[in-house]
């Protein structure tokens, strides 16, 4: 399955199933370079291929879902997140943006893993489409705007 | 990672190599141009050297000299300027594009096959199928490595154009060959001459360029000698004078051209010229240009006037020896400039004619001798000679060096401080600074390949450069430091990468010098490259790409690209990320294939992958790069691949994409508009769901007169309704053909769809229209336009009134005129119907009726549709425009049958049927019929009866015989009887009419009447579905029309009502393709409730006695009370005011009913709504004279009206309705269930005789078998005016005491029936129940109502009392009366205390057949009261059964008497 990203304009973030690596949710704020966000996500997942396979022989088990900052580029930072399911999760963030953490990052990125565990849950969710919840929606918006002062 | 041809260490030596430079004499020049070549062209192939040099070291350490390659120029060559440079690297990038029809190279990545390069563009499109495939076959070949031969090229190219700089003397040349031919009359002088000419060139300051290493550049001197045109003596005396001036190691004579004339057409020479020829036509840039513009088919005139010969010259540096008078050592220019102009595109002629293979072993030998005896000592000797110079100057050492130099150096130190950055940068040492002579020495070192000696050097330089702040050399001595350390052999030390680093940030930030950070960077990607450290390089490379040269940045980013797919887990994201990067920086240079390539390869990676915005941007690209490069092909797929998916872009987004597409489609389609017309991708086609319908399009009705319904496209099918009409069919057709059906029926479809079978080919007539259902389905959020939208087929002629098939035509297909749009041009054969304009809008989904009208008989195939697909422009002003843009295009109907599933190949394999609905044969004319109704109502009281009309009319050219109607409800209608008169009235005429035939007659005792069933068409107990219609003369002739009276009446059940009509109607001769044809009728009728009727029918109890004779006689025969209860049940209370029971009619083979015995004064019942009432009469049996013997099939009618007007009964449309009414107690079912009555019935026919025929005779004894006929009229208000409806309602009796209703009981529990296919076990209680039983005989006490009777004189008082017995049976009776009374019930000796029977308490009597028999009896009181004489108890059996049934009698009804006591 692939992952999800969310992107926020100056961020995006992205869910993406774990085998595939197709996007399940793309969201992106402001929409309108879209397209070169698909392409940095896409690109950050070789990346995340490379951080699982060196830390999952180490520690298969006990491998901390949070990857950390994937790479910097020059305007953007790309930080990703694997669940034990091997969902990927990519949020980008305009790199101007220093109020941003890490421990903030890492709150985003549970409260998207919890709010994707809600998806999952949903019994009339057919695992693998492209996820189209309002819920989700929200929590993602509101990521957003807990923090105005890295959005746009 | 791009591989290499050379190993990295070829590379580097390569790329640094001793340079040597050519001075040649006119003469000289003269004969190497024979062979279509310049000196230094001549001698190119042979620069590497194949065997081993040596040289020693400063320390007399023997260096080998591997692989050498030296580089041979004219002196006057010069690099080109930046601009040209520029241009010549994008013409050998283009110049090389992959090859075509190679294996490609896959590279396997992780969960990735990509195939990079080669075939990438065919096998990298999406829409390519296989691409799968076709990868896993080729990775199992032996390519793994890709290859990026453009940016090689591009590499040697720069490498080779690079400037000689002043803080390096790698490219500066070392030494001059002075090359003069052996004809000349004085060689010796002519060499002096070029000598001196050398000299000038270098020293005199005149020209900037060439660079030379060492003021005293080393001089070899070349007598040239042409064997075939000169004297070898000469030559050789020549050369011994020569080496007497020069030393035998400073002149060579080369003697060359031993062949003479051109070589013979069959001896095949190597030409070792053509491969360089390429490369050196990097000097003249013209004869790639013109390589490229076959390649890449560019306007080939522009590239010449751009590149014009005159303006090379005109161009030509004034810093370089360009002596005209020494035109010859520009020769390389000339040469080419005249190829170029004379054979544009022609194989370029042949280099080295005149030269045979001991020549080129000549030349060889000659390079071999010069740099073994020439060059390589010339530069031990320097390098020496510097050595010596810097440890002399070491005894100063180098920190008296440096100290000096901070002392004196002040000129320097100020000068830095002044403006430190920029000066740095541009600092410049003398030719004779110290600093350089190490540099300088270092270059000889690397030159040679000794390379710890030069890293010590460069170490060294370097150290003084940074110190000295000159950037410049400092980033020029790191480079070489770092390379030198790499190529090190032995124990090399780690390569110094951050050198390299240093020096091209240097380079690039410090010194802004591009093309020196370029070449840093290539040299360090390939040795970081060599040792795996893809990350690094890609980092590198991808540092390198700037905005300044896009053909730059777009290599290095493939470069990179590469370089993250080679890496030890490979980052195939990122490859492909670089590689769009890459190709996007290709088509910014102008180098559209190359950026085509790179998109294709990415999208190997994206393709399928769920992003779908990159996909289709990739795609987008892919189509418009397909499109410049004239490869429309790929183009109008890539655009198409975007369009079909469905798309998640805008709705601008999608309409920009479309237009795109239909401009590349037209440009497309435009030059082969000839041909047949291309496939379009939209709007999609559901072929499946298309439909096909043969027959005109329904006309709606017309005033009074409603067509038939028929079948048309509007109506869904319905499995159902499908199978009602084909049994009806079938029915029909059975009838039609006495009773037999053929095996190969089908019944006749008029619509084929997925749902019907479509394995035969359907029959069409001709002049008669069909029409095709298209589903379209637009996946875009843009309205697509389609216009001159129409059908395509092919025709095959055939002439079938002819024996054996007929006469085969030749086929026809309108595909061309449709491809020019003249869809109707065919149209005698067949005419097709265009739609001129069909909008689908945003994802909507929308069908299309296209028709086609054959003209001729023969075999039809529809094989698709033809339309030019365009967009709607939002605004008005651009309306002209937008109808320019839309593409003539075709799609195919291909319908896929069902799939087969029925012997084991079949369902092992997926197979499919045929499915022909869309290839009809078109037989010769059938005759057509259309059907009107007149009048015909829609909705109906239950039972309700009205006249409408029905008109058939023969549209057809051929007459019509044969005509029949089949139907679900054959009780709804009838078109009277064959007694009844057909006199064609006209509707209106009859419109305020009864439909009843009346007579006028007071109400009296009943009328009657006997009819034959035979006469209404029914013969035996089924009722006709199927109803033939009397034609005149059995023909309906074209263009006839016949009206005839249909009387309708409304279903016994309220409710809607379905009513399926099948017309059925033959040609009159037999058409061996199309049997007979149908017409269907499907009336919709709405009942709504009128009266219930309930009848009882109740043995009489009197007897025969009083009365006249003939009556007595018919009561003989048996009578009975007919009870009727009539209730209004209609709920309109607006509608219907009241109801009128008229009259009351029986209809029965054995009973009539006899006379109204009705106590009510009003002989008119009217029943308000809600209103209930009760009509009483006695039936008896018809008389026996009236029962012949064929009166036993025959109907006896009897009327009892009830007003002032008789309604005869006996005809139509009351009789018709009578015989066609529904059995009452067995409701309708279903096929299945008949089958299992069947078996039902068969099962019982071996019965017990005995207790069957006992049975039957108990049964028939209670049977009555009397129906009853309501006739009614209604008042009803419909729009402020009264109408009188009139209606019938029947009621069947059958037994007697059970009540039977006019309308069927709701079916209670209509439990699912199981169908059981072993037949029943005949019902073990076969015998007559009790109930049946007591109908044996009736009972009736005859006594004096009241009784006086003076008790106190006599205290007993005796009543006479007559039992009448009567045998109601047909058989002997038994009876036993008992009068004792029951003591055992408690309840009767309360009740019966007070009397008793006198007499005989039991008789034993014998009943014959229908006997009446009277019993008198005495009864004994003993006081006054009322007793009930009803006690006796009346056994009965069959006489010949034995005891065990005798039974007890009914329970008589008290008998009431009463006794007065006077």
């Amino acid at each position: 399955m692939e992952i999800c990203k969310v992107f926020f304009h100056l961020s995006v973030s992205v869910i993406l199933s774990p085998l595939q690596n197709y996007p399940l949710y793309i969201r992106s704020v402001p929409s309108q370079s879209e397209l070169k966000f698909h392409y940095t996500v896409h690109t950050s997942l070789d990346v995340v291929e490379e951080k699982i396979s060196t830390a999952g022989k180490a520690m298969a088990e006990q491998r901390e879902l949070y990857l950390g900052l994937l790479y910097p580029t020059e305007d953007y930072k790309v930080y990703g997140y694997v669940t034990n399911s091997k969902v990927k999760f990519v949020i980008v963030v305009d790199s101007s943006n220093t109020s941003l953490r890490d421990n903030e990052i890492r709150s985003m990125f549970r409260k998207l893993h919890n709010s994707f565990t809600d998806v999952m849950c949903n019994p009339f969710y057919n695992p693998g489409d492209p996820i189209q919840s309002r819920a989700m929606f929200t929590m993602v918006s509101g990521l957003k705007s807990d923090k105005c002062g890295w959005l746009v | 990672m791009a591989q290499c041809a050379q190993s990295v260490q070829e590379f580097i030596q390569d790329s640094f190599v001793p340079m040597v430079s050519v001075l040649c004499s006119e003469d000289a020049e003269r004969v190497t141009r024979k062979n279509n070549l310049s000196f230094p062209e001549l001698l190119r192939p042979f620069c590497r050297l194949t065997s081993e040099g040596h040289l020693r070291d400063p320390n007399n350490q023997v260096v080998v000299v591997k692989g050498l390659r030296i580089s041979v120029t004219g002196v006057n060559t010069r690099s080109p300027n930046s601009g040209e440079v520029r241009k010549l690297l994008s013409q050998a990038v283009s110049g090389c594009q992959p090859p075509e029809g190679l294996p490609a190279n896959v590279i396997t990545a992780g969960d990735y096959d990509l195939n990079i390069s080669d075939r990438s563009v065919k096998a990298s499109v999406p829409w390519y199928s296989d691409w799968k495939e076709m990868l896993t076959q080729l990775s199992s070949s032996k390519y793994y490595t890709a290859t990026t031969p453009w940016f090689e090229a591009y590499r040697e190219n720069f490498l080779q154009s690079m400037p000689a700089s002043d803080h390096e003397f790698l490219n500066h040349y070392l030494a001059c060959m002075l090359v003069v031919s052996s004809r000349e009359a004085v060689p010796t002088e002519q060499f002096l001459k070029l000598s001196q000419e050398q000299h000038r060139i270098q020293h005199s300051g005149e020209y900037t360029y060439p660079k030379w290493f060492i003021p005293n550049t080393l001089k070899y001197y070349v007598l040239l000698h042409d064997i075939s045109d000169g004297d070898e003596q000469r030559a050789d005396s020549v050369y011994e004078d020569m080496k007497q001036r020069y030393g035998t190691q400073g002149c060579y004579l080369l003697k060359i051209n031993s062949r003479t004339g051109a070589a013979g057409p069959d001896e095949q020479m190597p030409d070792p010229w053509s491969q360089y020829l390429q490369k050196t036509n990097i000097h003249s840039p013209l004869y790639i240009t013109i390589i490229f513009s076959e390649v890449d088919g560019l306007d080939l005139s522009d590239v010449v006037s751009e590149i014009h010969p005159l303006k090379l010259e005109q161009s030509a540096d004034p810093g370089f020896p360009g002596n005209p008078s020494k035109a010859v050592n520009s020769a390389d220019t000339a040469r080419t400039q005249k190829q170029g102009s004379v054979t544009p595109g022609a194989a370029p002629t042949a280099h080295g004619a005149c030269l045979t293979l001991n020549d080129h072993d000549r030349i060889r030998q000659f390079i071999q001798e010069f740099t073994f005896r020439g060059l390589l000592p010339h530069i031990e000797k320097n390098i020496r000679q510097l050595n010596d110079q810097l440890v002399s100057r070491k005894g100063l050492s180098r920190s008296l060096f440096s100290a000096t130099k901070k002392w004196f150096g002040g000129g320097k130190v100020p000068e830095k401080s002044i403006a430190e950055l920029k000066n740095t940068a541009g600092l410049l040492y003398p030719p004779e600074a110290p600093e350089l002579q190490i540099r300088k020495m270092a270059d000889l070192c690397f030159l040679v390949q000794h390379y710890e000696l030069a890293y010590s050097c460069y170490h060294t330089a370097k150290k003084d450069f940074l110190s000295d702040q000159a950037m410049l050399y400092a980033a020029g001595s790191l480079e070489m430091a770092a390379v030198s350390a790499f190529l090190q052999s032995g124990a090399p030390r780690p390569y110094p990468a951050h050198y390299m680093e240093t020096a091209i940030q240097t380079y690039r930030d410090v010194c802004k010098n591009m093309v020196l950070a370029e070449r840093c960077a290539l040299l360090s990607a390939e040795v970081l490259k060599s040792q795996a450290k893809y990350s690094d390089a890609a980092t590198l490379l991808i540092k390198m790409t700037s905005e300044d040269s896009d053909l730059r940045s777009a290599l290095l980013l493939e470069q990179a690209a590469h370089c993250f797919i080679n890496m030890r887990s490979p980052m195939v994201r990122k490859f492909a990320f670089h590689m769009i990067l890459s190709g996007h920086r290709y088509s910014k240079a102008g180098q559209k294939r190359h950026a085509l390539r790179c998109y294709c390869q990415a999208m190997q990676v994206y393709k399928g992958k769920g992003w779908t915005l990159a996909e289709d941007h990739i795609n987008f690209t892919i189509g418009r790069q397909s499109f410049t490069l004239r490869q429309p092909e790929n183009a109008v797929a890539a655009f198409r691949h975007i369009l079909i998916n469905d798309s998640k872009q805008t709705a601008t987004q999608q309409s920009a994409f479309l237009r795109e597409y239909l401009y590349v489609y037209k440009s497309l389609s435009q030059p082969s508009n000839e041909g047949s017309l291309p496939q379009l991708p939209l709007p999609c086609v559901h072929s499946a769901q298309t439909r096909v319908f043969f027959g005109h399009e329904p006309r709606l009705a017309e005033g009074e007169k409603q067509a038939a319904t028929h079948v048309w496209l509007d109506q869904e099918f319905d499995q159902e309704q499908a199978q009602l009409w084909a049994e009806l069919e079938e029915q029909v057709v059975a009838v039609a053909n006495r009773g037999s059906v053929h095996i190969s029926f089908q019944p006749t479809q008029y619509c084929l769809s997925s749902h019907t079978e479509n394995l035969r080919y359907p029959f069409a007539v001709v002049e008669e229209p069909m029409f095709v259902e298209v589903v379209f389905r637009n996946p875009l959020k843009v309205p697509l336009v389609l216009s001159d939208l129409s059908l395509l087929w092919k025709f095959t002629t055939k002439d079938f009134s002819k024996p054996q098939g007929g006469t085969t035509g030749e086929t026809i297909t309108n595909e061309k005129e449709a491809a020019a749009g003249k869809a109707t041009a065919l149209n005698d054969i067949i005419s097709t119907e265009v739609i001129p304009e069909f909008t689908v809008g945003l994802e909507e989904t929308k069908v299309a009726r296209l028709k086609l009208l054959p003209h001729k008989t023969g075999e039809l195939h529809v094989l698709g549709i033809v339309y030019n697909l365009g967009t709607r422009e939002e605004d008005n002003s651009a309306s002209e425009a937008s109808q320019l843009m839309f593409v003539r295009g075709r799609q195919d109907l291909e319908i896929q049958g069902p799939r087969l599933n029925v012997t084991k190949e079949e369902k092992t394999s997926v197979r499919h049927g045929p499915d022909r609905r869309l290839d009809p044969i078109i037989t010769p004319p059938m005759p057509l019929l259309e059907v009107f109704f007149i009048n015909f109502p829609t909705g109906l009281l239950c039972g309700e009866i009205r006249k409408a009309w029905v008109e058939f009319v023969n549209v057809s050219a051929v007459p019509l015989a044969g005509l029949r109607v089949a139907s679900t409800h054959p009780e709804f209608f009838t078109f009277g009887s064959a007694t009844a008169d057909l006199t064609p009235v006209t509707p209106t005429a009859a419109e305020h009419c009864s439909a009843y035939k009346t007579m006028v007659t007071p109400p009296s005792d009943a009328a009657v009447t006997l009819v034959s069933p035979a006469a209404f068409g029914i013969t035996g107990d089924n009722r006709p579905t199927v109803v033939e219609i009397p034609l005149t003369g059995g023909v309906l002739g074209p263009g006839e029309a016949l009206q005839i009276p249909l009387w309708l009446r409304g279903p016994d059940r309220e409710g809607v009502h379905e009513i399926s009509f099948l017309f059925y109607y033959e040609g009159l001769e037999k058409n061996a393709k199309l049997g007979h044809r149908v017409l269907r009728h499907k009336a919709v009728i709405c009942a709504s409730r009128s009266l219930s009727v309930r009848a009882t029918a109740c043995r009489s109890n009197t007897l025969p006695g009083r009365g006249k004779r003939d009556e007595r006689e018919e009561e003989r025969s048996g009578s009975m009370l007919v009870f009727v209860d009539v209730e209004n049940i209609n709920t309109s209370e607006a509608g219907v005011r009241e109801f009128h029971i008229v009259q009351v009619s029986s209809s029965s083979r054995q009973w009539r009913l006899h006379k109204c015995i009705n106590p009510a004064g009003d002989k008119d019942s009217k029943l308000a709504s809600r209103e209930r009432g009760k009509l009483c009469f006695r039936a008896t049996r018809c008389r026996t004279q009236e029962a012949t013997s064929d009166a036993l099939e025959k109907y006896t009618f009897a009327d009892l009206n009830l007003g002032n007007e008789q309604i005869v009964s006996s005809t139509t449309p009351c009789a018709d309705f009578f015989f066609r009414r529904g059995p009452p107690s067995e409701p309708r079912k279903g096929g299945v269930i008949t089958v299992g009555g069947l078996l039902r019935r068969q099962s019982l026919t071996p019965a017990n005789s005995t207790d069957d025929s006992m049975t039957s005779i108990v049964r028939k004894c209670s049977e009555v078998e009397l129906d009853i006929i309501v006739l009614w009229k209604a008042y009803v208000v419909e729009d402020n005016k009264q109408l009188i409806l009139e209606g019938q309602l029947h009621v069947a009796l059958q037994t007697i005491g059970k009540e039977a209703c006019s309308l069927s009981q709701k079916e209670e529990a209509q439990e699912m029936v199981l169908l059981k296919f072993k037949p029943d076990l005949p019902p073990p209680a076969s015998r007559p129940s009790l109930e049946q039983l007591s109908h044996l005989i009736k009972t009736c006490l005859h006594y004096p109502e009241s009784y006086d009777h003076p008790f106190p004189q006599k205290s007993l008082c005796m009543v006479p009392v007559t039992l009448t017995l009567s045998n109601c049976s047909l058989a002997q009776v038994d009876v036993i009366i008992d009068l004792r009374h029951k003591t055992t019930s408690p309840e009767s000796l309360e009740v019966h205390g007070s009397f008793t029977w006198l007499g005989q308490t039991q008789y034993k009597l014998q009943l014959r057949p229908q006997e009446v028999h009277g019993l008198s009896l005495k009864a004994c009181f003993f006081q006054a009261g009322v007793y009930n004489l009803g006690t006796p108890r009346v056994f009965a059996k069959l006489a010949q059964s034995g005891t065990m049934c005798e039974t007890s009698q009914q329970s008589a009804m008290p008998a009431l008497i009463i006794i007065n006591s006077v």
